[in-house]
């Protein structure tokens, strides 16, 4: 590097210059490596001050270009603002989505330019955590946030939707096939308060149990088989097709429910010979609806706990419990839910059309598992022999046993000592390097970033460092 | 998933045999009439001679009885074409006024046939207003068939939804006859007809209990039907049909459950059959790492 006084300006082109070149002959270069198949894996190391040039407009392209095509990139000596401009040119250059970690004030920029800010607690401060979208306590978490919860969300976030409008499509639908046979009068189906508390209370619980609890497989093995994590970029769980199956599904077990109860119901239903009304007819249908629902949540479930069942259970008893009471009080559908319980076709209506409904969606489960497995469920089957650990309260490993050197560390850093007043600064910070070169009276000049920063946070410092006496 | 499927079909089985036999020793004679009571001069024009109130309504039709039927046998009128699941139709009674009488005010859901002449009209609205009202009467040769018409309608409804001390009152007394008159000395609770046609049914094409005839009839049997075709079908062309029907455990003659469970059942039998011959032929190992997408798909890491 030449180095020479003299006019700033000029001296910023001849380096612009020199990073430029630099930035082509490595370019050339790995390009000559991608072009073989098994190269060697490559690494860019680019340090801060050369950062500064090469984050110029007019060489950012280039640095993306081979940033992207290594393995890995490290920058060192970066200032705050870098990061935050690095983490900014892959966003926007690369559309990809990034994660940036840090754990101290010098990361709080970089946190908020990614798409996912994960700040670290701990003796760095908490300014990371206040800016960040995660925060964990140690950096190996990082990996259970990633492979074991991030995973998890995207599953359970998933399938709650899914299942949410396949839920209420089957019970709209159910009531759209009736519109054919009411003249199109608009007549409904089901009696208002039935539908009102459909969502509210016959079907609710068991999805918010599912969304809380659901593992494909446990957080261990998720951590083992990090391939899993590709199911989520691929966005294997919310494709068309997979919205399109639950809609066939519904519109299926519509007419199912539908066609079933109201055509079984022409004649007298039992050995006295009376008919059912329009109220007797679509509380059957209704109370199939409920219980088909309810089943098909339990068989969309990886991993069961009482929590489910008790869910589930509860809601089909909610709903017998809410329509004995509801049908001795209101007036239009007085005694319904007696009068058809005490026809055996109420009993084989309710034992068959939920076996019907469920059958195709049973088929075409075993078919996808069969034929088509997703990589969960053949992680599953390698390790089907193995004891869930559902029965266990926590998800993360945090093994509490720790080696005779980290214990000693651990021990002396619980021992009183100074907290230093620059925080977020390892070796290069100004500070101490004034400190130093003070005690021994010698100058120390001012860094450019240095100053560039005091300028942006001009109103949030204590106590900026001291000028060294002259 | 073998077993399961295969597990399915056990269950229906005792259940479809049960079923199918009990509905195939229900026997149901159907007869459509309302076509046919018309007599020649007015077959081109059925709504005048329904209308008109000096025709003389009376109709014989003859049933012939193919197996023997079992005593009780019950009556029922079918109407086809007949919307009483129309949402006007529907809203149109107040269940309040029907247990309570002349003191519930509240019947603005029947408008228009709310009130009639100033005076309010009890039971009142349209489902009401249009109560079935032909009549038949069998004889079995000379001898008279006696029919029974009580017990009819549902106990729940009779005891709780029409009121014991509510009697109808300026009942179908307007201009416009929508259907059959009540007699205003009897209470709602005792007039099963009415409570019958009441219970507004899920489709356009329903029946509805008449009565019960409390003897066998035997086959060869020839049954004469004095019919009195008064309800009017013949402006918005629906149909009239009396049905004669036994009655099992499971109610009248609808084999549609009874097959559905076999068709379900079989259907489960033939789908693990053919998961069974596609295990044989070609299944995937249980727990092969191999057909993971990373393996198949040669993807680095």
């Amino acid at each position: 590097m030449i180095i020479f006084h003299g006019d700033q300006v000029e001296l910023a082109r001849v380096m612009k210059e020199e990073v430029k070149k630099d930035l082509k002959n490595c370019l050339e270069e790995a390009q000559q490596y991608f072009r073989t198949v098994s190269g060697p894996k490559l690494t860019l190391v680019i340090d801060g001050k050369c950062l500064m040039y090469a984050l110029d407009p007019s060489l950012r392209v280039m640095l993306l270009n081979l940033s992207l095509n290594c393995t890995s990139v490290v920058c060192c000596r970066v200032s705050p603002l870098q990061k935050a401009q690095v983490t900014s040119l892959v966003k926007k250059g690369a559309r990809k989505i990034t994660l940036s970690i840090g754990d101290g004030a010098n990361d709080v920029s970089m946190i908020q330019a990614a798409h996912v800010g994960v700040g670290i607690s701990g003796l760095e401060g908490m300014q990371a955590v206040m800016a960040s979208d995660f925060a964990i306590a140690q950096f190996r978490f990082l990996s259970d946030l990633l492979l074991v919860h991030g995973r998890w969300s995207y599953l359970r976030i998933c399938k709650v939707v899914t299942y949410f409008f396949y839920k209420n499509l089957t019970f709209t639908l159910t009531q759209f096939w009736f519109t054919f046979q009411t003249g199109f009068s608009g007549q409904r189906f089901y009696d208002d308060w039935f539908q009102s508390l459909y969502n509210v209370m016959f079907t609710s619980l068991p999805v918010i149990i599912y969304g809380l609890l659901e593992k494909d497989v446990s957080a261990s093995l998720s951590k083992k088989y990090p391939q899993l994590y590709m199911e989520g970029i691929r966005n294997s769980f919310f494709r068309w097709r997979v919205v399109a199956a639950w809609a066939f599904s519904a519109i299926y077990q519509s007419l199912i429910f539908y066609h079933f109860v109201t055509t079984s119901s022409l004649t007298g239903q039992n050995s006295s010979g009376r008919t059912f009304g329009l109220w007797d007819v679509s509380t059957v249908a209704f109370t199939c609806v409920v219980v088909t629902v309810n089943l098909r949540l339990l068989m969309m479930c990886n991993s069961i706990t009482r929590w489910h069942y008790v869910s589930v259970g509860g809601s089909i008893l909610a709903w017998f419990v809410f329509v004995f009471v509801y049908s001795l009080i209101r007036e239009n559908i007085l005694y319904v839910i007696y009068v058809v319980m005490s026809t055996f076709y109420f009993y084989l209506a309710f034992l068959l059309v939920p076996t019907v409904a469920l059958l195709l969606d049973f088929i075409r489960q075993g078919v996808q598992r069969w034929f088509f497995p997703y990589d969960y469920q053949i992680v599953q089957e390698i390790h089907r022999h193995e004891p869930d650990d559902n029965t266990r309260a926590g998800a993360l490993e945090i093994s509490n046993h720790l080696t005779a050197d980290e214990a000693r560390s651990f021990a002396i850093s619980q021992l009183p000592r100074e907290t230093s007043r620059h925080t977020g600064f390892a070796f290069d910070s100004p500070g101490y390097e004034s400190f130093f070169a003070s005690q021994q009276g010698v100058y120390a000049p001012q860094k450019a970033w240095d100053v560039v920063r005091r300028a942006s946070m001009r109103s949030k410092l204590k106590a900026p460092p001291l000028p060294p006496k002259k | 998933m073998l077993m399961v499927a295969a597990s399915q079909q056990p269950l229906p089985c005792p259940v479809q045999y049960h079923h199918l036999q009990g509905a195939k020793r229900v026997v149901e004679i159907v007869e459509r009439y309302d076509a046919e009571c018309v007599p020649d001069a007015y077959k081109s024009n059925k709504v005048a001679y329904i209308k008109n109130g000096s025709i003389s309504k009376n109709c014989t039709k003859l049933l012939k009885v193919d197996k023997l039927m079992k005593a009780p046998i019950y009556i029922y009128y079918q109407l086809d074409n007949y919307y009483q699941n129309h949402r006007r139709y529907v809203k149109s009674r107040s269940d309040k006024q029907l247990l309570d009488g002349l003191q519930n005010n509240d019947t603005s859901s029947c408008k228009p046939e709310e009130s009639n002449g100033g005076l309010p009209v009890v039971p009142c609205g349209l489902v009401a207003w249009s109560l079935f009202n032909d009549s038949y009467i069998f004889t079995r040769g000379a001898v008279p068939l006696k029919v029974n018409r009580k017990n009819i309608a549902w106990k729940s409804d009779r005891d709780h939804k029409f009121g014991k001390r509510v009697y109808p009152f300026n009942f179908q007394n307007g201009s416009l006859i929508g259907g059959g008159k009540l007699d205003p000395h009897i209470p709602l609770s005792d007039q099963e007809d009415l409570i019958v046609w009441m219970r507004t049914a899920a489709l356009p094409s329903f029946r509805k209990l008449y009565g019960r005839i409390e003897e066998d009839l035997h086959p060869s049997d020839l049954i004469t039907v004095n019919l009195t075709n008064n309800y009017n079908t013949y402006s918005f062309g629906g149909a009239k049909k009396l049905v004669l029907s036994t009655s099992s455990w499971l109610g009248g003659k609808n084999d549609f459950l009874g097959v559905f469970y076999i068709f379900v059942g079989s259907s489960c039998i033939f789908i693990s059959l053919v998961f069974l011959l596609l295990h044989l032929k070609d299944s995937r190992p249980c727990g092969d790492a191999t057909f993971s997408y990373w393996n198949r798909k040669n993807v680095s890491l």
